[in-house]
Order: C-alpha cells, then sequence, then structure tokens
C-alpha cells in the first residue's frame, strides 16, 4: 500500500482517538469551548475519509466489465503472536479441505494490527465519521447546559474512533476488540445520564443483550480459527512474494472454489455470526435494547442507534459474503430473521406515542429490511442493502435529530399526545423532518425510494426466478474473471440453476446435494412469502411515519406547559446540520442510483467481487413494476395516517380506537420483554439472590470466621491474666508439671 | 548410687514437706499462713539438704543449710514488713484484694458464698459464785485482757 | 521389706497414693466445694493419713519396725503439723501447728545426723521467726475468723498440683535407690579424701549415730574454714534486712506522721 494512502487510512481513526483523549485531558478546563478537540478530530478525519473515498473511486475503474477487486491492506504492528499455536485449519489454500485435518502443519498464531482500505470499507468510513460530524455540531447547540458536556463529546469520539476501527480492522479478533469498544461506547452514552435510574437500567438491558451476540461472535472467531487456521481478512505474502497464510476472505481463498467451507461448520459459522449481528443490529430475538436506550441523548441516538453502530451486524454480514453464500440456510435464515422483524417492529412502530421511540422501531425494521436484502446473497441484494444503510444513515439520522430539535423546544417533552401544530413554531425543523419522513416512507425521488425498491428488487428476484432474471445470469455467469469457477453447471441458461448455484460452491464432501433442515428455507416459496411482508411493511412504515408527522407539527398549536415561553426553533449550529442531512436524503439516492456507481463501487470488494457472489450480478435495472408497488403502498399508508391524524385529529387516540385489542397487544410489544423477564431475568435475579446470599453468609462468614479466631482465643487466653498472684504461680506450676510428666513419660 | 534407707525415708520426709508448703501457698489467702508455707517449704528443703549431707558423708549440705536459715530469716522480716505496709493499704491481709493488673475486660473476681465460720466465739459459763471469793489485787483485774 | 514386696505393685500403689493425697488436700483445705464442715474435714485427714502410709510404702524399704521408730515418730508429727497449717482456718492456729511441725522437723534433722541443726532450727525458727509471725498477727489479724481465711483459692487444682509433684518426687527418690548404669557410678565420700584441709567424715560410715561428740566441732571448723566468705556475706545479708526493714517500716510510718500533720513526707 502507498504510504501515503496508508497514513491517511491511520489517520481516520487516530484522529477521534486524538480528540477525544485531548478532550478527556483538557476537557475541563476549556469550558463552553470543550467541544473542539473532538469536533475538529471528527472533521478531520472526515475530510480524510472523503479523500480516501474519491481516490479509491478512481482505483476500481468506471464501472464497465468484470468487478475487478480492489484492496490495500497496512499493517501497523502485531499485536500477538505464539509460534506453532496449533495444527488445526487448512495449511494451504488449494488443499482440499480434510475432515479430520491431520496432515496440516503447526500454524503460528497471529494477531496483526492491519487496517484494510476496499470500497466497502471507504463507504462506511465516510458514513460514520460525515454523519458524526454532523451530529457533534449539533450537539454543541443541544448539549449546550448539560453539565457533563466534555464527557458526551469525548464519548462520541470514542465511538467514531472504535467503529472506524471496526470496519477498517483486517482481522477478525480485532472486529470483536471494536465490537465490544463500540458497545461500551453505546453503554457509556445510553446511560449518559446515569443518575436517572431508567438510563442507567437502559444502559445495563443494552449492554447485556449485546452481550449474547458478542458471545456468538467469539464462538464464531474460535470455529474460524480451526476452521481456517487463521482470522486475517487479507492475505500475507513473504517478502519474496511466497503465500504465508491465506486469508479468510483473502483472494487466494476466494479464488479457489474450495476454500470456503460449507456443511455443518460453515453453516454454524454463518448462524454464529448472524447471532452477534442480531444483537448488535437489534433484529429479533434480541432488539429488545434498542427502544430502551432512546433515554440517552438524542444526538446519541442519532449517531449510534440510527445511523452506524446499528450497522455493525449490516457490515459483519456483507463482510462475510462469501461465508454466508456457502451456506445457503444460514443465508435464507439471515433474510427470514430480517422480513420477520421488520414486520414485527412496523407493527409496533404503529402504536407509539413517543417521537424517539417511533424512530426506534423504525430503525429496527428498517435494519430488518437490510438484513432481508444480505440475505437473498445475490450481489444486488448485498449491494442494495449497502445503499439503503448510506440512505438510512442519512434520513434516519436526520428524523432523530429533529426530534431532538423538537425536544430541546418543548423543554424535554416527547410525547406526541402533548404537542401538535409545531410548524408554525419550529418550521425549519418541520420542513426537514417533512423531508426525512418522505425519504422514510420511501417516495420519489428521495433517497429511500431508490433503496427500497432495490431490496424488493433482490427479494422478488429470489422469489420468482423465473421472471426476467435467467439471461443475466447466464451473462453474469461469463463474466466470472477467470477464476476457477468450481464444480458449477458450464451451460447457466436455465433459470433453475440460480438456486443449486449457492449450493455447488460449497466443497464439503458430506454436503447432501438434496436440501435438509436449515436449507429448505432456501427456496422461492421463502422468498415469496417475505416480498409480501416486505411490501406490507413499507406501508406500515409510511403510515406509522406520518402519523408521527401529522401528529406533531399539524393541526392546532399545542405547547406543554414545562416549554411554556420559551418554545422556538433551534439555533443555527442544530438546524444547519439538519439542513444538510435533508439536502443528502433528497439527492443521494437519485444521485447514487442513477450513476449506478455504489453497486459498481461495491462490487470491488473482494467479498463482493469473490465468484460465488459476483455470478450473480445483473445489470443495473429500474424495475417499474416493483417500484410501483412500493409507491402504491406508501400512498396507502400515508393516506391512513392523514385519515387518522392529519390537521383537526392530529390528537385523537385513533390507533386505540381502530385496532382495539390488536393495538394493546402491539402497545405492549408482543408482550417480549415480559417473556424475557419471566423467562431469563427472574431467574438469574434468584442466582443472583442465592449467589449473593451464599456469598454473605458462607465466604464472608468463614472469613469472618477466621478474622474472628485470633479474637476469640485471646479472649480465652485473656481470662488467665485474673490479676491473682497465686493464680498464676498455679498456672505455673501445672505447666511445669505437665513438662516434666510428659518427659519422664518419654524416658520411662 | 544406693541410697541407705534412713536418707530415703529423709527425702522422702522432705519431699512431702515441700509439696505440703508448695499447696499451701497455692491455696491459702491469708498472707501471713502464705508465709509460713513458704517457711514450710524451706524446711522441707533444708531436710532434704541434710540427707543428701549424710548420704555422701559431706559438711556442705549442712553448711547450705545454715545459710538457708539465714536468709530465711532476713526474708521474713522483710516479708513481713511488706505485709504490714499492704495491710495499712488495703486494711486486710487477703492476698486477693491486689487485683488491679488483671485484663480490662475481666471483673473483680469477688467471693461469694462463704462458708460459714465453723468456731463461733466460745461462750463459758458464768457460774454463781460460791463460798468466798478469793483476794483479787484492783490493778490485775483492770488490766486483765480477755484471752 | 516383706512389706513392700508383698503389697500391690509400686506404680499402682503410688497412683492410688497420690490420687489419695489429693483428695485429702482438697477436702481439708478450707472453703472447696463441698463446704468443709466437720465431717469433710475428717474424711479427708482419714484419706491423708492412707496417703501417707501408701506413699510410705510405694518407695521405701523398711527395715524393722524398732530402728526406725524414731524416725517413724518424729516424721509424723512434723507432716502431721504441717498439713494442719496449711488447712487451719485460723491463722493464729496455723502459726501453732507449724511450730510443732518445726519441732517434728527438729527431730528429722536430728535423726540424720545434723544436731546442731536441729537445735539451730528451733531456736532460729520457732523462736524468732515465728513470733515475729505472730506479732504481726496480732497488729494485723481482724477480731474473729477473716472471711479471706474461710475460702481457699482454687483448692481442687492446687491439692492436684502437689499430689501429682509429690508423686513425681516419689519416684524419682524411689528410682535413685536403684543400681544406677555404670556411665555414673558417684564414688562417696566415704573413703579417704584428698585435698581437703579438713578430714571431715562425721557418722556416715556409721548409720544412725546422731551423738558424735565432735560434732558441733567439726561444723564449726568446716563453717569458718571454708566457708568464711559465705559467713562474712551473710552477716551482711542481715545487716542490710535488718536496715532495710527498718527503714521500710520507718517511712511508711513517716508518710502517716506526715499526711497527719499537712507536711511533705520526708
Amino acid at each position: 500500500m502507498p504510504s501515503s494512502v496508508a497514513t491517511l487510512l491511520v489517520l481516520v481513526p487516530l484522529l477521534p482517538l486524538a480528540g477525544a483523549i485531548a478532550t478527556v485531558v483538557l476537557g475541563r478546563r476549556l469550558g463552553p469551548r470543550a467541544h473542539l478537540p473532538a469536533v475538529a478530530g471528527i472533521a478531520g478525519a472526515a475530510a480524510v475519509a472523503l479523500l480516501l473515498l474519491l481516490g479509491l473511486g478512481r482505483e476500481t475503474g468506471d464501472g464497465h466489465g468484470p468487478p475487478r477487486p480492489v484492496e490495500m491492506t497496512t499493517t501497523l504492528w502485531e499485536w500477538a503472536g505464539i509460534d506453532a499455536a496449533s495444527a488445526g485449519g487448512t495449511a494451504q489454500v488449494t488443499a482440499a479441505v480434510t475432515p479430520d485435518g491431520a496432515a496440516s502443519p503447526q500454524r503460528r498464531f497471529s494477531i496483526p494490527v492491519t487496517l484494510r482500505l476496499d470500497p466497502l470499507t471507504a463507504t462506511l468510513l465516510v458514513v460514520i465519521t460525515s454523519i458524526g460530524l454532523l451530529v457533534a455540531v449539533y450537539s454543541i447547540g443541544y448539549m449546550h447546559d448539560d453539565p457533563g458536556y466534555p464527557r458526551f463529546f469525548a464519548l462520541v469520539a470514542a465511538f467514531v474512533f472504535s467503529m472506524s476501527m471496526l470496519v477498517a480492522a483486517s482481522n477478525f479478533l480485532l472486529v470483536y476488540v471494536f465490537w465490544e469498544a463500540v458497545g461500551a461506547c453505546s453503554y457509556l452514552l445510553i446511560g449518559f445520564w446515569f443518575a436517572k435510574p431508567e438510563a442507567a437500567r437502559a444502559a445495563k438491558k443494552a449492554f447485556l443483550v449485546n452481550r449474547i451476540g458478542d458471545f456468538g461472535l467469539a464462538v464464531a472467531v474460535f470455529l474460524l480459527w480451526l476452521t481456517y487456521g487463521t482470522l486475517d481478512f487479507h492475505d500475507t505474502f513473504a517478502p519474496d512474494g511466497t503465500l504465508v497464510t491465506a486469508g479468510i476472505l483473502g483472494q487466494e481463498r476466494l479464488g479457489d472454489a474450495a476454500g470456503i467451507v460449507g456443511g455443518a461448520v460453515g453453516t454454524a459459522i454463518c448462524l454464529l455470526l448472524l447471532l452477534a449481528a442480531c444483537g448488535k443490529s437489534a433484529q429479533l430475538p434480541l432488539h429488545v435494547w434498542l427502544p430502551d436506550a432512546m433515554e440517552g441523548p438524542t444526538p446519541a441516538s442519532a449517531l449510534i442507534h440510527a445511523a452506524t453502530m446499528v450497522t455493525a451486524g449490516i457490515y459483519l454480514v456483507a463482510r462475510c459474503a462469501p461465508l454466508f453464500v456457502a451456506s445457503p440456510g444460514a443465508l435464507a435464515l439471515v433474510s427470514v430473521v430480517g422480513t420477520t422483524t421488520a414486520l414485527f417492529a412496523a407493527l409496533i412502530g404503529t402504536m407509539q406515542n413517543d417521537l424517539k421511540r417511533v424512530l426506534a422501531y423504525s430503525t429496527i425494521s428498517q435494519l430488518g429490511y437490510m438484513f432481508a436484502s444480505l440475505g437473498t446473497g445475490t450481489l444486488l441484494g448485498f449491494t442494495a442493502a449497502i445503499f439503503h444503510l448510506v440512505t438510512h444513515a442519512c434520513f434516519k439520522a436526520l428524523l432523530f435529530l429533529g426530534a431532538g430539535s423538537v425536544m430541546h423546544a418543548m423543554g424535554g417533552v416527547i410525547d406526541m399526545r402533548r404537542f401538535g401544530g409545531l410548524r408554525r413554531v419550529m418550521p425549519i425543523t418541520a420542513a426537514t423532518f417533512l423531508v426525512g419522513s418522505l425519504a422514510l416512507a420511501g417516495v420519489a425521488p428521495f433517497a429511500g425510494f431508490f433503496s427500497k425498491d432495490e431490496i424488493l428488487a433482490s427479494l422478488h428476484a429470489r422469489g420468482w426466478p423465473d421472471a426476467h432474471h435467467g439471461p443475466h445470469h447466464e451473462q453474469g455467469h461469463g463474466a466470472g474473471a477467470g477464476h476457477a469457477f468450481g464444480p458449477a453447471a458450464p451451460n447457466g441458461a436455465t433459470a433453475a440453476t440460480v438456486a443449486p448455484v449457492f449450493r455447488l460452491v460449497a466443497a464439503s464432501p458430506g454436503q447432501e446435494a438434496a436440501p435438509s433442515g436449515l436449507d429448505a428455507l432456501d427456496s422461492p416459496g421463502t422468498f415469496r412469502l417475505l416480498f409480501w411482508m416486505a411490501l406490507v411493511t413499507a406501508g406500515l412504515t409510511a403510515f406509522y411515519t406520518f402519523r408521527a408527522v401529522f401528529m406533531t407539527f399539524t393541526g392546532p398549536t399545542r405547547i406543554p406547559e414545562a416549554a411554556a415561553g420559551h418554545a422556538h426553533e433551534s439555533p443555527r449550529v442544530m438546524t444547519v446540520p439538519l439542513v444538510i442531512l435533508a439536502v443528502a436524503s433528497g439527492l443521494v439516492g437519485w444521485w447514487l442510483f442513477g450513476t449506478h456507481t455504489l453497486a459498481s463501487f461495491l462490487a470491488a470488494t473482494p467479498s463482493l467481487a469473490a465468484p460465488s457472489v459476483a455470478s450473480t450480478a445483473v445489470p443495473p435495472a429500474f424495475h417499474l413494476d416493483l417500484a410501483l408497488q412500493g409507491t402504491l403502498a406508501a400512498a396507502l399508508g400515508i393516506a391512513l395516517a392523514a385519515v387518522g391524524h392529519l390537521g383537526r385529529r392530529s390528537d385523537g387516540p385513533q390507533m386505540e380506537r381502530f385496532l382495539g385489542p390488536l393495538g394493546t397487544l402491539f402497545a405492549n410489544r408482543f408482550y417480549v420483554d415480559q417473556l424475557y423477564a419471566a423467562t431469563v431475568v427472574r431467574p438469574l435475579q434468584f442466582v443472583a439472590h442465592v449467589a449473593a446470599g451464599f456469598d454473605r453468609s458462607v465466604i464472608d462468614g468463614a472469613v469472618d470466621a477466621v478474622s474472628g479466631l485470633p479474637g476469640a482465643v485471646g479472649g480465652v487466653v485473656r481470662r488467665l491474666q485474673s490479676g491473682l498472684l497465686q493464680r498464676y504461680a498455679l498456672a505455673g506450676m501445672m505447666g511445669t508439671l505437665i513438662i516434666v510428666l510428659a518427659l519422664a513419660w518419654q524416658l520411662r | 548410687m544406693t541410697l541407705l534407707p534412713l536418707v530415703h525415708d529423709g527425702l522422702l520426709v522432705g519431699a512431702i514437706l515441700f509439696a505440703l508448703g508448695l499447696v499451701g501457698i497455692l491455696a491459702r489467702r491469708n498472707l501471713i499462713v502464705m508465709f509460713l508455707c513458704a517457711e514450710l517449704m524451706l524446711q522441707g528443703i533444708a531436710v532434704s539438704l541434710v540427707a543428701w549431707s549424710r548420704q555422701h558423708g559431706d559438711w556442705g549440705g549442712q553448711m547450705l543449710v545454715i545459710f538457708v536459715l539465714t536468709v530465711a530469716a532476713c526474708e521474713a522480716a522483710i516479708a513481713l514488713v511488706i505485709v504490714l505496709q499492704a495491710f495499712a493499704r488495703t486494711g486486710r491481709l487477703d492476698a486477693a484484694a491486689w487485683q488491679s493488673l488483671r485484663e480490662s475486660n475481666l471483673p473483680r473476681v469477688i467471693d461469694h458464698g462463704l462458708p460459714a465460720p465453723d468456731t463461733v466465739a466460745p461462750r463459758f459459763p458464768r457460774l454463781t459464785p460460791a463460798g468466798v471469793l478469793p483476794e483479787q489485787d484492783e490493778d490485775e483485774v483492770l488490766h486483765r485482757e480477755h484471752v | 521389706m516383706s512389706l513392700a514386696t508383698t503389697f500391690p505393685p509400686p506404680g499402682l500403689l503410688l497412683a492410688g497414693a497420690v490420687a489419695a493425697a489429693a483428695a485429702s488436700l482438697w477436702l481439708l483445705l478450707p472453703g472447696n466445694a463441698l463446704g468443709g464442715d466437720r465431717r469433710i474435714r475428717s474424711i479427708g485427714a482419714a484419706l491423708g493419713v492412707a496417703a501417707l502410709a501408701g506413699l510410705a510404702l510405694s518407695g521405701r524399704r523398711l527395715g524393722g519396725l524398732g530402728e526406725e521408730g524414731v524416725f517413724l515418730v518424729v516424721s509424723g508429727v512434723a507432716i502431721v503439723s504441717a498439713a494442719a497449717t496449711i488447712v487451719s482456718r485460723s491463722p493464729v492456729y496455723a502459726a501453732i501447728w507449724f511450730a510443732l511441725a518445726l519441732a517434728g522437723v527438729a527431730g528429722v534433722l536430728l535423726v540424720l545426723g545434723a544436731q546442731f541443726l536441729g537445735v539451730a532450727t528451733i531456736v532460729v525458727y520457732a523462736g524468732a521467726i515465728l513470733v515475729m509471725f505472730l506479732f504481726v498477727l496480732m497488729l494485723a489479724q481482724p477480731a474473729g475468723l477473716a472471711p479471706y481465711d474461710r475460702v481457699s483459692n482454687e483448692p481442687l487444682l492446687s491439692a492436684l498440683a502437689g499430689a501429682v509433684l509429690l508423686g513425681l518426687l516419689t519416684v524419682s527418690i524411689g528410682r535413685l535407690s536403684g543400681e544406677p548404669p555404670a556411665c555414673c557410678q558417684v564414688p562417696s565420700r566415704t573413703t579417704a579424701v584428698a585435698g581437703g584441709t579438713t578430714d571431715a567424715a562425721p557418722a556416715a560410715a556409721d548409720p544412725g549415730d546422731p551423738f558424735a561428740t565432735d560434732h558441733v566441732a567439726r561444723l564449726g571448723a568446716e563453717l569458718f574454714g571454708r566457708h568464711l566468705l559465705a559467713v562474712e556475706a551473710a552477716g551482711v545479708l542481715l545487716l542490710v534486712a535488718l536496715v532495710g526493714s527498718i527503714a521500710m517500716v520507718s517511712r511508711g510510718a513517716s508518710v502517716e506522721d506526715a499526711s497527719a500533720d499537712g507536711r511533705a513526707p520526708a
């Protein structure tokens, strides 16, 4: 990697880290200017990330011809290294995978701190740093009066550092480290106002639920080490050019048909990675922490729980695309989980009265969309997911910051039933919020429309493979960039080979040809159902979004007492980021889709350029039928919301009356929290009580007994000192006699 | 060595006297009686020493007894002075009166349940005078102490 | 001899004698757990006699009763009087009993051949020391029997300690009567002594003759010959004790006078 690029790549996480450290050290002294180091660091990182993106964009070419994988790595130092650590995994990338791994030589356990730069990383870096910068600038106004002002900026900068490192790390163990780091930053930010018990509880809940996902990631890392003998993404070469280690997602392995392990082990790894992604990205059944995480400050929610941290799961699955493609059952499960979560969260979101909670469930739902797209396993699906990630970051951050603006003006009140008609009080906020809502609902030409359309297209392609996708498959197949494809059918003309292609990539000899167990999910029927669910969810999304918009901004102006007198538009430092994000929401989708830059750019990522994934490429097309279906669903949703809540009806409990008992079910979030409380939390609390009692009585009792022993013995022995001389003489006499008797007994 | 029977018995007597004196010192509370028992122990020692002198045909034992005697006299003198000082402080000759060097958390040892004195003051009978009383010296009558 | 060899084995007899001695002392001591009335005391006395007999039998070789008769009587007087000394409730009676014990001890000393010492015991102890004790009792003893004379300090443990000690001593003395191993033979001085200025052999070769005519002369020669320094030191010790006791007494007295008069003590 050219040293200038390496320097720039290192700067991206380094500048926010320096900002965070400077804020910690100097924060108190800077007073009201405590935001400067952090904002400067993040701004610098954003500029550098943009530079890197543009530079890399030039490298990847113009999008014609077969995608050429582009990656650059730079190794900073070796964090851990143990010679001859194990004899596991595939030693040679070209050797067949032996089930018993008998012939593998000793491997060196090595964790190099290596940063990588490829299209996926570059895209995410730009998203993270720019949204981070806008949120930081916004926070200057939002957190203005907070006593923890420097702490907030230190945490935001630390978070940007951790997230940048997560997407730039080229080693699974480093990803795990920064996975935990972003979890820690999230905990600290949710519990920012730690004196408030709900916030502390919510932070604890977020951390614990994430822990379950982290456990999955840890076990996945162990399995990856055992299976592949290395944890690096990239290939390592000796100075003379020979291959030392073939990385798990390196080009040497991806070009080899037998490089990626499928079968039981591969499925296990993918399922564990899915568990980790569910934990971090708040999918079923680990979604329960995200709505509670709204106890944190709104800018934190915008940054972490809308735009960046929750997308770490998406990133992980997209990065490990070749692994997932080799396990079709796990891949289909990703889609099922995602779509189910999307529908589930959308239903709950229709009944929420707290504006931030509506947005939280909306986030869960949109993340479900991204997972649904990832689970289709096609290049279109992966790129659509990342596209939606980018657009979602823009408009969801916008919506959250807008909600923060409303909350700021309403004196901390966020219950939509208590205020209304705010468009007259806060026009800029209202306008930008409307733009964001249109983008979220998927109304053309805003950003969400295009990305949602792509997702629906990828689902449709898997559900109806006979429809106009067959010839494209052949074209994509012939475009395999000269790498060996493996035992695939050479004449990909029949569309029915779309599905078997995925199975044939798996090279484990124990793999059966007929689908069994989890693999039965991987069928067009599943994806048809998922497509209809996604369509319904699109309508629901539009509905609850515009319900929130109408309840908040339309109708008679009502201001709660907490804000009476000073309800006004937010200062410029808060509205300028809103405007920037609104512009982005409006234009980004159109521009990225229209020029097809993102799709072709991302296709140059090594993970996505792997033949198993790249072979599913189709030429970019605009699917009018799907666009119409999506728009119809959105229009229906908006109309229903208008009927219920527009104008004078903006404060009415329409949804409760309309849905009745179903509404109660949605409002209580399908009782998932209660289920968890009964099955998991109470038993654990009971165990904790038992353990505490044991600790207090047995362990502390033993220690206290040991410590009390000298005192007790002393208390007994003290009684000898009675002050009576004759008793002393008697004691001496008896002692002497005992000794003499003992001696006499010995000498008899 | 083989002890002469006389020496053997003498040693035994000395041991018995010594042991008795020891018991007395340990058990009795009256300071004077304690010193009497100390002297008893010294007597036992003296008997043992003379017995050994007899056994070995050596004057050394008897010399030592002479000095023991001397020292016992000195010791008795000084000890009795100390006893008198102690009596002046506490008003009684009780060894248990001196307890203040006990551990701070222990209570003072107090006698409970004293046995009743088993000799009451004797009541001598008063007889009615009969016959002629003997002549008495006035001085003597006035100054006779009750015994 | 026949008695000693046909009776119960010495170990058991000794243990029984020790136990009987402990029990008798305990019963006799004032303020013991059983109350200490007359009946108890008589039981204790009986046990004491039995203990004495047992101790005597378990360790000694009894010759004919006749030649040891004097010794028996005299030692019996000494021991019984000593026992009475330590258990008397009245300290005056204890002092009187002590005088009797001294008489017994003097008799024992005479039988053992230390005539001068026997007489010296009577003169010094009974004549001087005991009288001193009685004077102090007269000064300090409360009228009637003091309460602290009616109790003992740990009677059981003291009696036990004393009895065990006695048993040990008896065993040791008894063991001395056996033949020692060849390495530890001590030559007795019954034969002629080389290097001594005196040819001291007072009746050693002649057991049982306490009435050699020049006993005191020889004792004097030995005392002022070999032990002259010790005699002088003893004299100094007596002087020091004299001066010291007067000083302590007068100091106490002057303190009382001074405090009565209001002046600082001299």
